[in-house]
């Protein structure tokens, strides 16, 4: 005995219902997207009761779920569908009638069968498709050329002439009509979670009881993500405190990653971060996983650190010197030079713009990926600091680096470059601006930026 | 007699796995990383030696981040990923991309802001200010270790250009022994910008330059910084020759 839950059409789709109706039914249960399903109901009339009482509680289980469904129990998996996409509410049809039910039924209904009922090896990516739409019209127009109308009419002919005649496809299409399977029911396997409790006999308040706690979760978590080929992509701790609250913080990684000991050392960071701010009774930790990858490194490219490795450095050096001081620059679009911006050190697997070469040994041939002009760099002051200029003619002749210093005289100049932006926004980010470069006695070429509405002289960076 | 002197010496560092500490003129086709300037890359034969620990050291306006950059644009351009433990928080993003580094292959480790020094002076104002630089320079090498120890980058480089003098000579000299010896057996190149000499491994090279800035122009109205024209002096050489000097353009 088959059941087949289809979502009736006037009712909103809810991803995962109706699997969760018949897995609470039946633990055969094969899906087909979020609105069918078919399950294996043998022996439920042992458990819930007679076929009619069967369907009913599961339709009202998915009522109580907002999800209207047609129900059809049948006994092949083939005739449940049909009768399931053709007829609404319930039907149901007793052992061995499912052929005399079908018989009404018009040709078209075909056109609902998947392929994972009609083949047996449907590829993954074409399961609970429909089949091949050329293949079945084609087939279906020939059954309309020769007069059939109904499943009956089709049923009736001799399967050899029909295999004959219309291939392989009409051979399952036929059997389709007389209501047999041509393939078994296929459980589909419930995502599994991968979660770690552990209840703790006394309270843990700090860190370093916590860790061995951890330890034993993460080494049960990293084998089960082990067996299930799975890398976490995130980690949720929640910790039970005493106060009867919740501690919870979530971490993302950068890439799937499934060693214990990098998982427990994150978590760990992290807590350390964020302590949990009373003594910690059940200790919960949640991997949300992704498929395992497999990367294929290159002998010709630069060694770059495992997404482990470098997950647990960027957490360690934020612990060291704050999540805002670590990342990868970023220039940001704008006509102020000192605009710039932070991002998450993600390094990009983009082939690089020069692959590296074998480069011979002698030392003073073919540097050709060397970059031929090596450029000035501007050592950039944050915030600007405040200097002292001597102004003749408009143009900076001396400077003081602060209050304490003595004048140095400018030995050559250039400028002004003048500079505006956000003057519309009338906020603090606002500047115009005058800068010049100016080269000292002491050696020193130095970035000035004079503030044009209040006349005072900043130093921008050295150029070094 | 003292070649075996020499040899049982040798040995016998090696056998305590101090082998790293001995002085050696530096070797043609040992492992190296270019640094992006070909005069420079034939003054040090070949580039930065790998697995050890170098300098760049000269004053303000000597040239010495662009020398870096450039090794680092060299390096993120062929596919490696690097790391800058900026104490002083002094890298200019902009100057950098100019340079040609892939910047999200740069990871960049601020640290706190110390524009309260003066750059040429290095005289701090107050005596609070002392303990900020101290706790940063403490943990930019802490920094340091942390992602020499990670592995896979191909240059590390830590900029304590700025920092006074007086707040690195308040380290411990074995500090620079130990970082040596972190790097000792990787492929990644430790690099040190500052003012002065600070502490390269046995092995490593002190790249010591000095520059004089170039201007374009007559008129006040045409006049710009050309560039800078720089003279490095390395510490070790391959064979003695004459001195070279290469040019920096100005990006503006």
């Amino acid at each position: 005995m088959f059941i087949c839950l289809v979502r009736d059409s006037l009712s909103p789709s809810r991803p995962g219902v109706l699997a969760t109706v018949a897995r609470a039914c039946s633990p055969r249960v094969e899906t087909h997207g979020d609105d069918v399903v078919l399950c294996d109901g043998r022996g439920l009339t042992r458990v819930i009761g007679m076929p009619a009482v069967i369907a009913e509680e599961m339709r009202r289980m998915a009522w109580d779920r907002e999800v209207g469904v047609r129900v059809a129990i049948a006994g092949s998996r083939t005739a449940a569908w049909l009768l399931a996409h053709v007829r609404s509410g319930t039907t149901i049809v007793s052992d061995g009638r499912e052929r005399a039910q079908l018989e009404r039924l018009s040709l078209p209904a075909l056109r609902t069968l998947p392929s994972s009922l009609l083949t047996h090896r449907p590829s993954p990516a074409k399961r609970g498709n429909r089949v091949d739409s050329q293949k079945l019209d084609e087939v279906l127009a020939t059954l309309d050329r020769w007069g059939l109308v109904t499943l009956g009419d089709f049923a009736r002919l001799p399967r050899a002439e029909v295999l004959t005649r219309l291939g392989a496809l009409g051979g399952r299409l036929h059997q389709a009509a007389c209501g047999e399977d041509a393939t078994p029911l296929v459980p589909s396997v419930e995502a599994p979670r991968f979660v770690e409790r552990l209840e703790l006999e006394w309270p843990v308040e700090g860190l370093e009881p916590l860790s061995f706690v951890l330890a034993r979760m993460c080494d049960g978590l990293s084998a089960a993500l082990a067996a299930a080929d799975r890398g976490a992509v995130s980690l949720t701790t929640r910790l039970r405190l005493v106060t009867k609250a919740t501690h919870v913080r979530v971490l993302t990684m950068p890439a799937p990653m499934r060693d214990a000991k990098t998982l427990r050392t994150l978590i760990l960071l992290d807590l350390e971060a964020n302590p949990a701010p009373a003594g910690i009774d059940i200790v919960e930790v949640e991997c949300g996983v992704t498929p395992g990858r497999i990367v294929q490194g290159s002998l010709l490219t630069y060694p770059v650190p495992t997404p482990e490795n470098l997950s647990t450095l960027i957490a360690r050096l934020q612990a060291l010197v704050g999540e805002d001081r670590v990342g990868a620059p970023v220039v940001v679009d704008s006509h102020d030079a000192r605009a710039m911006a932070m991002q998450a050190f993600a390094p990009s697997t983009s082939e690089p713009q020069n692959p590296r070469t074998f480069e011979p040994q002698n030392p003073g041939t073919a540097p050709g990926t060397l970059n031929p002009e090596p450029r000035t760099s501007l050592r950039r002051r944050r915030p600007p600091t405040p200097v002292r200029v001597r102004l003749e003619k408009a143009t900076p002749v001396e400077v003081a680096m602060d209050s304490m210093s003595s004048f140095a005289a400018v030995t050559s100049v250039a400028g002004p470059w003048r500079t505006s932006g956000q003057w519309w926004t009338n906020d603090a980010g606002s500047w115009d601006r005058d800068e010049w470069d100016v080269a000292l006695d002491t050696g020193v070429t130095y970035r000035l930026a004079r503030h044009r509405h209040s006349n005072q002289w900043d130093v921008e960076g050295e150029v070094d | 007699m003292a070649s075996a002197a020499l040899a049982q010496l040798t040995q016998l560092l090696d056998s305590k796995k101090l082998a790293g500490t001995l002085t050696r003129p530096l070797e043609q086709g040992r492992a190296c990383t270019k640094s992006g300037v070909a005069v420079l890359d034939e003054h040090l034969a070949g580039g930065w030696p790998q697995g050890q620990l170098s300098e760049i050291v000269g004053p303000a306006s000597s040239g010495r981040t662009s020398v870096m950059l450039s090794t680092l644009a060299h390096v993120t351009q062929q596919g490696g990923v690097v790391a800058l433990v900026d104490v002083a928080d002094r890298l200019d993003p902009a100057s950098a991309e100019a340079a040609g580094v892939v910047l999200d292959r740069l990871l960049w480790v601020r640290g706190p802001h110390l524009s309260s020094f003066q750059a040429d002076g290095h005289r701090p104002r107050t005596s609070r200010p002392m303990t900020v630089v101290d706790l940063a320079v403490q943990r930019g090498l802490r920094a340091f270790d942390l992602i020499v120890r990670a592995g896979g980058f191909a240059v590390v480089a830590c900029d304590l250009a700025d920092v006074p003098a007086r707040s690195l000579r308040a380290l411990p000299t074995a500090t620079w022994f130990r970082l040596g010896h972190v790097l000792e057996g990787q492929d990644t190149v430790g690099l040190l910008l500052a003012s002065q000499p600070l502490g390269r491994s046995a092995g490593g090279v002190s790249l010591a330059l000095q520059a004089r800035s170039e201007w374009a122009g007559r008129s006040a109205q045409s006049r710009r910084l050309a560039g800078l024209s720089v003279t490095p002096a390395v510490s070790q050489r391959v064979r003695r020759g004459s001195a070279c000097s290469f040019a920096l353009s100005a990006t503006r």
